[in-house]
């Protein structure tokens, strides 16, 4: 999982000027760090259910995605 | 009486105004009817032109369904039949939407949609009733969507498809949106007379009350656009002034938050669109830059190309610009900045027959000194940049239009418009413009460009027609569409009694960005500098008979070229675009190191002077480790441009004792156990050089704000973070030439080792830094407090040298806290100084009476990843007698930056007081063209290497001669002619006998 995160995902997340990086898993819910534009999107959800699907199509694993949002310091208010 | 806020709960009349505006626009479609049968697949872009699809076949899109994925391109298909009711109107195709949209009809280009434009004109474009609707579209959720509020709300990676339609639109309603929209700018801007915008309030409200919302009639909408014309537009009572001319343009940044593989479309996009808009407005002209965009629509939509060659010549798209790409102008050195104007002008002159004339870098963090002499030769007459104007964070830049003196003195015409370079041509945009035009007593115009940018997009249907009511608004500037020509032309007169800037282009503000992402400097000048030796070995090789890898070359060349781009090699981008451009290099590197094809174990000397300097030769069986590499020092004693053998010291030396001091034949060292430098007694010189820290290595806490990546505030150096010393500066390595000392320092996340290395036959002191990187917002500088009473700091330009002022008493100086330089800085007194020399960092800040040189940043935008990792580094500090041009700087920096060549080649080039910049076969193939740069600010004589061919930059030559008095710091080129015989391609000069 953290290898096609870090691998797969991350990479397209990145073209966005985002940033994802795996943090953890638990069972069937997989926590990530979303940063960059990520951060502060307003329809990060649709992104997030987008990653479960293709974790779903490409590993055959449903999992439910927990994503915390770190903002740099000046978008933090 | 004391003053009452009053706060209404009731509607304003404006504002009932602003809600019946919003009402009159949903009436601006007559009639829409949607196309049902959209089709999409997914895709993400891999190259230029390649995808990567996530659908096999495509799956049906409609309206309310999610579309595109991060990073997505999607290709969108639709078929339709033209409703008959829609005969003989004109029908529009209508899609809003977040992405950036390049629609075919029928297999014609018909324009683009983008946030900035929800419909596009078919009937021009059709030749059939039934429809087939192809679109390439590349999501965009990018940060400049700011600058158009109303797509703020639906950005994002994931999008709803709101629907495609077939529509007419009600020309008479449109045209009152347009009516309005111009109005009411006027009436909310604080620009604009009070009495001008209460006569708009008053009699828009009336214009309202004409309309009935409930049964929008066609003959009410024009008694209301009557009414307008006749108690707003008629009324010439109200004065305004002011000179404005109106260029449109639009800024493409070609990779920023987006990789350069998306330029190809955005660009094809912007282009498109304008055209479509020249279709439909005859008199629109538009200003586009940058060469190699235009080589993208050459070699991926050959028809357009061919559409837009005939724009063109119809005067209707005009090519500005002169370079290759809108380069950074502070990190590129000469021969780059040069090579961006000789592909760019090759470019125009071989596709469209001209030579551009105006330079055109709107969003450039600065400009370097010596830009005018390489723009004038290089057929550039004007020189347009923005940001010092908008951006200047301390100074307000005095001028707009002026003449801008160069470092060697020559002067070009410059124009640095008062306002932003992106704007949608609105009244209090035009307003504000003239209004902060600061040489309003030339009396000449002020620039006003407009058009959306940073990601293409350019011109809409509603600038131009705005832009078609500006005679009827009384309090308006007078304004003109023009070429971006037309204004230079007719502003820029030898009688204007334009003021003159003498000096660099300073921008007050994104300081940082000669630091940022390390490896793309570092790369950069390793790469300029690979070209340079390349270029000379071919050259050698031709005149042997062998061929010349021009083309191989040119093409290479031209990949460095976009990656000096303005937000590319200043770091300012998004994770994936630095790693294309380490890509790149690697690329370049790799083919470059074919085509020097080293061998053996003699050493070529490509400089044009004795290499005299002691010199890291690479070797395997070296016992020194440097940057990485094996290898071991020597003085090579190679006279210029010829070849010989470099042998390792064999004989045994004792020249160095380490005891509380380093001993050397030149000093007496006292080190820190930070591997800073407490002491240095000069023993030759028999003084000291040293007042406070001296190679310290700083960690500042580096929090810019939203524009990370780009700026360094000037209070930076109010908090430090501190270092551990885990190994104490101690003695690593010794042999005949050179002892090493090492000491290794860390953060919790980082570890820093830095190796000082003295040397028996050279007064340098070699610093090397190894680093495992992994900080947040930390600037990392090492700084020199050395004792010298100066208050001018030298800085290298690549051609020529800056004096900078140290002080602070003005807020000019005070501004320049952190500058740009090359290869080296110097701080000089009478009878000697320090210099620094680098192998690829740019950043020196400058503070009361210390300097230093900035080493590593890691910033969190764009980039979050940004500067992390190892990194491997070099710098000497030169002690030295005289100044910095006596001590002959520019020759050890030369030296330290230009490696030597394994090969056995000898040229005769014997050229006194100029550097060889560069070697090279003319680009039409005629000519061994030599570049040379007076860079120590001396006058002199070229002679005594037989006839030659003076050209310009652009290797037109000019006249024939064999003697020229250059200038200071004058870039000279001059050519040989190549004699082709049966056998061999030669130039008599170089093959002459030593």
């Amino acid at each position: 999982m953290e290898q096609y995160i870090n691998e797969v995902i991350r990479p397209k997340i990145q073209g966005d000027g985002g940033e994802i990086t795996f943090d953890s898993q638990d069972g069937d819910t997989v926590t990530v760090i979303m940063q960059g534009e990520c951060s502060k999107c307003l329809i990060l959800d649709r992104c997030i259910a987008w990653i479960e699907s293709q974790i779903e199509n490409d590993l055959g694993e449903k999992v439910t995605i927990h994503a915390i949002r770190k903002k740099p310091f000046f978008w933090d208010t | 009486m004391a003053h009452i806020e009053v706060v209404r709960r009731s509607m304003r009349p404006e504002e009932y105004t602003d809600l019946r505006f919003g009402w009159l626009k949903r009436h601006i479609y007559e009639d829409k009817t949607e196309i049902t049968s959209f089709r999409i697949r997914e895709a993400r872009q891999t190259a230029e032109m390649q995808f990567e699809f996530y659908d096999a076949e495509p799956r049906s899109l409609r309206r309310g369904d999610l579309y595109f994925t991060p990073d997505g391109t999607a290709f969108i298909e639709a078929d339709a039949v033209i409703p008959e009711k829609y005969i003989g109107k004109e029908i529009r195709f209508v899609l809003k939407t977040a992405a950036e949209m390049i629609v075919k009809v029928n297999g014609k280009y018909v324009g683009g949609i983008d946030p900035n434009r929800e419909n596009l004109l078919l009937s021009p474009y059709l030749d059939s009733d039934t429809i087939h609707i192809e679109i390439t579209a590349y999501n965009r959720s990018k940060p400049d969507d700011e600058r158009n509020p109303e797509s703020l709300s639906v950005r994002g990676c994931r999008q709803i498809f709101e629907g495609g339609y077939l529509a007419v639109v009600n020309d008479d309603v449109q045209s009152l949106v347009y009516d309005m929209e111009l109005l009411l700018n006027i009436a909310k801007s604080d620009c604009s007379p009070e009495d001008y915008r209460q006569l708009i309030n008053r009699e828009l409200a009336h214009a309202m009350d004409l309309l009935d919302f409930d049964d929008l009639r066609n003959d009410d909408v024009k008694a209301a656009s009557d009414y307008i014309e006749k108690h707003i537009f008629a009324d010439q009572r109200y004065g305004g002034c002011g000179n404005v001319a109106l260029v449109a343009h639009s800024h493409l940044d070609i990779a920023y938050y987006w990789r350069r593989i998306h330029a190809v479309q955005k660009n094809l996009r912007t282009v498109l669109i304008q055209m479509r808009l020249m279709d439909r407005y005859p008199d629109f002209r538009y200003a586009h830059t940058q060469a190699y965009t235009y080589e993208t629509v050459e070699k991926y939509y050959p028809e357009l190309f061919e559409e837009l060659k005939e724009k063109i010549k119809n005067g209707q798209f005009e090519p500005v610009g002169a370079m290759y790409v809108e380069p950074d102008c502070n990190v590129p050195s000469a021969e780059s900045l040069i090579r961006q104007c000789l592909y760019g002008q090759m470019f125009y002159r071989k596709k469209f027959g001209i030579t551009v004339d105006t330079c055109w870098l709107p969003d450039v963090f600065g400009n370097s000194w010596i830009l005018p002499q390489i723009l004038k030769k290089s057929g550039v007459t004007y020189f347009v940049s923005n940001k010092m104007s908008t951006w200047n964070d301390t100074n307000r830049f005095p001028h707009n239009n002026f003449i801008w003196k160069g470092i060697d003195g020559t002067e070009i015409f410059a124009c640095v418009p008062p306002t932003h370079f992106i704007s949608w041509n609105m009244p209090d945009q035009i307003q504000k413009n003239w209004d902060a035009f600061q040489d309003k007593d030339t009396g000449t115009e002020t620039l006003q460009m407009f058009g959306y940018g940073d990601g293409g997009s350019g011109v809409t249907e509603e600038m131009i027609e705005l832009m078609h009511r500006f005679d009827k608004i009384s309090v308006m500037p007078k304004t003109r569409h023009v070429t971006a020509h037309e204004f230079l032309s007719e502003n820029f007169t030898d009688d204007k009694k334009l003021p003159v800037w003498d000096g660099e282009l300073y921008l007050e503000m994104h300081r940082g960005t000669f630091t940022t992402k390390s490896e793309i400097k570092r790369w950069n000048r390793q790469l300029e500098y690979k070209f340079r030796n390349a270029e000379i070995l071919s050259v050698c090789r031709l005149l042997r008979g062998e061929d010349y890898p021009a083309d191989e070359l040119r093409e290479l060349y031209k990949k460095l070229l976009i990656n000096q781009f303005h937000d590319i090699l200043p770091g300012s981008h998004i994770t994936p675009v630095c790693r294309d451009a380490i890509a790149d290099y690697e690329e370049i590197n790799q083919s470059l190191d074919s085509i020097l094809n080293e061998s053996g174990n003699t050493y070529f000397n490509t400089l044009n002077f004795t290499r005299n300097s002691l010199t890291f030769i690479e070797n395997e069986n070296g016992c020194v480790c440097r940057l990485g590499k094996k290898g071991f020092y020597a003085v090579p004693n190679l006279p210029g441009l010829s070849s010989g053998k470099i042998e390792k010291t064999t004989e045994e030396y004792t020249w160095l004792s380490v005891r509380d001091t380093v001993e050397t034949p030149f000093y007496s060292i006292k080190l820190n156990p930070d591997g800073s430098i407490c002491q240095i007694l000069d023993k030759q010189l028999n003084r000291s050089w040293i007042k406070g820290n001296f190679n310290k290595l700083v960690l500042y806490y580096d929090y810019p704000g939203n524009y990370d990546a780009w700026d360094i505030l000037p209070d930076y150096r109010n908090k430090q973070e501190s270092l551990t010393i885990t190994e104490t500066c101690h003695l690593t390595y010794q042999d005949n030439e050179t002892a090493e000392f090492t000491t290794v320092l860390r953060t919790e996340k980082s570890v820093w080792k830095m190796i000082l290395r003295v040397f028996r036959q050279s007064r340098a002191i070699e610093v090397e830094h190894d680093v495992d990187w992994h900080e947040k917002h930390r600037l990392t500088k090492v700084e020199f407090s050395p004792d010298i009473l100066t208050r001018e700091l030298l800085c290298d330009t690549s051609a020529g040298f800056i004096k900078r002022e140290m002080t602070k008493n003005t807020t000019w100086q005070q501004a320049r806290f952190e500058v740009c330089h090359h290869k080296w800085f110097d701080l000089s007194e009478t009878g000697g100084g320090v210099a620094v020399i680098n192998n690829g960092k740019y950043g020196v800040g400058i503070s009361d009476d210390s300097v230093s040189l900035s080493l590593l940043r890691s910033t969190i935008r764009p980039d979050p990843t940004s500067d992390m990792g190892h990194h491997a580094f070099s710098y000497l500090i030169v002690p030295h007698t005289g100044d910095a041009v006596a001590a002959g700087i520019n020759r050890l920096a030369f030296e330290y930056n230009v490696p030597l060549l394994r090969a056995d080649e000898n040229l005769n080039f014997p050229v006194n007081g100029l550097y060889l910049q560069s070697l090279k076969l003319s680009e039409d193939e005629n000519y061994i063209v030599a570049r040379l740069s007076e860079q120590n600010g001396a006058r002199g004589c070229l002679t005594g290497i037989g006839p030659f061919t003076l050209m310009d930059l652009l290797e037109t030559p000019q006249r024939e001669t064999d003697f020229y008095a250059f200038q200071p710091f004058e870039i000279i080129t001059i050519g040989f002619q190549v004699k082709n015989t049966e056998k061999q391609t030669h130039s008599d000069i170089f093959l002459t006998k030593r």
